[in-house]
């Protein structure tokens, strides 16, 4: 035990949630989230559905905004700041905080122009500096090879699993410094799903990552932290090797068991 | 611990429920096993020997059966926290109980050397070894009995007597050691029961691993090897 | 066992039977309407028709001051109403869905688009031609611009609609303003859907006479002039059509086939169109 509690102090939160609740309208959807994101690592948001990971994940980078009635109470420190003040600048949010979704999204535009997309709305690049940066999130997103021949066709013509890699390309051409990823495999083929989570490795390094996914064996597979919700409860979290080995709470073990709770 | 629901997929249930059941099976056959080879050794009835070597490849052929059904299982179910733990533990158990089954066979063997010389040793020495095989049979029943109750208190005490069998080895090792300076002409016949006992030491410490390993499947907590200052 | 079966199959020879018998039905007509109008309207074409103006009875002529008039108004009513639409149908869509603007809007506009095309006319009359005192082609324009406006706002709305939302999101969560979303995603997303739209309020209003009676009128002579009464083929085949005399009557067939084709055009072009949307 001791050595687990140790390491993750040595760790810097990226993003600490404190007291949040969540409203949809009057009924209490995120009950009283206490948790930190740890910058550089993988954390996964497991739970039956409903359980409220996906509304977490969206108040990360304040999407339920769109929606009249939707609202979160208490604290959701970035840099140290309270992402869920009235005043914050939600555009300078997303900037920092990307999302790639469950399904593949590519804009009805050529593969170039979805990756620069993004960057317009942040930077002024020359067309140089700006085929640099495409040039660098497809390879990010290990797409480069095989779409740099046709960076003028329509994104909506490639594969599946290559849209939603293009959607990672898109998220990560805005240089944000967390990715938020609401079940990006749920769509895809296996053999697509572990190229998403082979890329998922490599992120880490650069960024801060957060998934959701139904697939427990996926979370297994790639997070380096687990968050098991239910009921709009953080039920447990902590290390996934300790999660899905030996998990502290009942509920855990009967959820990742397969067990009916 | 853990009085589990059932999984939501009802094969897997039956699945594991095949292995717990495979594992008691072995473990009463390999103590059975035992118990037979340290009764040829006290009575000299050498003819069930041949029975004890010939068990044994029915627990060599229940470790390859439950190992393949480990396997299958972690390919088709992915299993994650108890249940992993359990195939894990199970995987490892049988193995213990296969080494304690070579251990049987072993001292039968043994016995059957000793009582074809025709140089068995003094009573008083027999009572002592069969005294010290007793214990490690028992060891490994309560062993068996706490994995098929996920009893971790039965485990914790399973490991504490093995502390009595290592002094009880110890004890016949001094014994037979004093005999062989006596009397030279007891030296081989002394070696052999030293094997023997070394068996009946060696069978408490595979129902001592079976215990850690039930202790590991109940809790997660892996007590095989603590740290220096923890034990005394 | 075998009971059901007879009787499943008979069932279903009957329905199946009912179905085509409905719509041999429906054919047939469709089919005589076509056929009368290739027979009597490719007998009455010919070259006179784009070069000659509608003639006096009993005179050789052609459409041209008709075919020009339908064009001028057509054209000027699709530049004024299609804008207009196409903002008020991205109003509806993407501020106001639950607004009560937007519920207002919604249900005057699907008023507008089932209102009789003689009630817009009269309308138009009444405001603007009976004010003016005279028949105009900018009046015949308006009338056509108010027929268009609420097809176009229905369909840019329920286009934008189709649009997923997770489109929006995905946009929204690059951190871009919702100008630049409806703009670059959703309107282009959106784009074929409108543009077909468009082309279907096109058709539509390229044969109607009733608001031009009222609005434009007709004129047996060449004019450009907005502000003056303005030929048109529907008007022009109206009264042609009435007529006794048998050289209009060939015209008016020759006006009937080219509109015909025009419209049939149209609807294939949309429908072409329609169907790459629905292969995205």
């Amino acid at each position: 035990m001791m050595p687990v509690d140790q390491s993750i102090q040595n760790l810097t939160p990226e993003i600490s949630i404190r007291d949040l609740n969540f409203y949809y309208g009057k009924t209490l959807a995120l009950k009283n989230i206490n948790l930190d994101i740890f910058k550089g690592k993988v954390t996964a948001f497991i739970g039956p559905s409903g359980c409220g990971k996906s509304t977490l994940l969206r108040t990360i980078n304040r999407m339920y905004d769109l929606y009249p009635g939707q609202r979160a109470e208490g604290e959701l420190l970035i840099e140290g700041s309270n992402i869920l003040d009235k005043g914050v600048d939600t555009i300078a949010l997303r900037a920092k905080v990307g999302m790639v979704f469950q399904k593949p999204t590519p804009f009805p535009m050529s593969i170039y122009e979805n990756i620069a997309f993004g960057v317009r709305m942040h930077e002024r690049l020359s067309r140089s500096r700006m085929d640099d940066r495409v040039e660098w999130a497809l390879t990010k997103a290990a797409l480069w090879d095989e779409v740099k021949d046709k960076l003028n066709q329509a994104g909506t013509g490639l594969s599946g699993g290559q849209q939603q890699r293009l959607c990672i390309a898109r998220g990560v051409a805005v240089k944000p410094s967390v990715l938020l990823l609401d079940e990006p495999t749920s769509a895809l083929d296996p053999i697509s799903t572990m190229r998403i989570e082979e890329l998922i490795h490599e992120l880490k390094s650069e960024f801060t990552i957060a998934i959701v996914t139904h697939n427990m064996q996926q979370a297994a597979r790639v997070s380096d932290f687990t968050a098991y919700m239910y009921l709009g409860e953080l039920v447990e979290f902590g290390k996934t090797d300790d999660v899905f080995i030996k998990p502290k709470d009942k509920r855990t073990e009967d959820y990742i068991t397969g067990r009916m709770g | 611990m853990s009085e589990h629901v059932q999984h939501v997929i009802r094969a897997f249930d039956e699945e594991l429920n095949r292995l717990r059941t495979h594992v008691l099976e072995m473990g009463g056959l390999v103590e059975s096993q035992i118990q037979a080879a340290t009764d040829a050794y006290h009575t000299g009835e050498i003819k069930v020997v041949a029975d004890i070597v010939a068990a044994d490849k029915k627990v060599n052929d229940f470790e390859q059966m439950i190992d393949d059904e480990c396997v299958q299982v972690i390919a088709k179910r992915q299993p994650a926290a108890f249940d992993l733990r359990l195939i894990m533990g199970v995987s490892k158990i049988v193995t213990n109980l296969e080494r304690a089954g070579d251990e049987a066979k072993k001292i039968a063997k043994g016995a059957r050397r000793l009582h074809e010389r025709g140089q068995f040793m003094a009573p008083g020495d027999a009572i002592d070894v069969r005294h010290v095989a007793s214990m490690a049979v028992t060891m490994l029943r309560q062993a068996l009995d706490a994995f098929a109750r996920m009893d971790t208190a039965a485990a914790v005490e399973v490991i504490r007597s093995d502390d009595d069998v290592d002094v009880g080895f110890k004890a016949i090792i001094r014994q037979l050691v004093t005999f062989m300076m006596e009397d030279p002409r007891t030296i081989s016949g002394a070696m052999d029961v030293i094997w023997i006992a070394r068996s009946v030491e060696r069978i408490g410490d595979h129902a001592t691993n079976i215990a850690e390993q039930v202790i590991y499947i109940a809790e997660g907590r892996d007590i095989r090897h603590p740290p220096k200052e923890k034990k005394a | 066992m075998n009971h059901l079966r007879i009787r499943r199959k008979a069932v279903n020879f009957l329905a199946l039977s009912l179905s085509l018998a409905a719509m041999a039905f429906g054919l047939f007509w469709l089919a005589w309407i076509l056929w009368m109008v290739i027979d009597l309207g490719v007998g009455a074409l010919s070259m006179s028709l784009f070069t000659e103006m509608t003639p006096p009875p009993g005179s050789a002529g052609g459409l041209k001051n008709a075919i020009a008039g339908s064009l001028i108004m057509v054209g000027l009513a699709m530049a004024m109403a299609t804008p207009v639409a196409i903002l008020a149908g991205i109003y509806l869509a993407e501020y106001g869905q639950r607004t009560l603007l937007g519920k207002v809007t919604r249900f005057i506009n699907d008023i507008l688009l089932s209102a009789p095309s003689i009630v817009i006319g009269l309308f138009v009359y009444a405001v603007y031609v009976a004010n003016v005192g005279k028949f105009s082609g900018m009046s015949g324009a308006i009338a056509l611009a108010l027929l268009v406006i609420p097809v176009v706002v229905r369909t840019t709305e329920d286009m934008l609609a189709l649009v997923p939302n997770t489109l929006r999101e995905a946009a929204y969560a690059l951190g871009a303003p919702k100008w630049k979303v409806i703009m670059l995603v959703t309107l282009r997303s959106a784009k074929t859907g409108v543009v077909t739209g468009i082309l279907l309020a096109l058709a539509r209003i390229s044969g109607e006479t009733a608001p031009l009676l009222f609005t434009a009128l007709s004129n047996q002579f060449w004019s450009v002039d907005l502000s003056e009464p303005m030929a048109n083929l529907p008007v022009t085949i109206f009264k042609f059509a009435m007529s006794p005399f048998q050289d209009w009557q060939q015209l008016a067939w020759a006006g009937v086939f080219l509109i015909t084709l025009g419209v049939l055009l149209l609807n294939i072009v949309a429908r072409v169109m329609f169907r790459k949307v629905e292969q995205r």
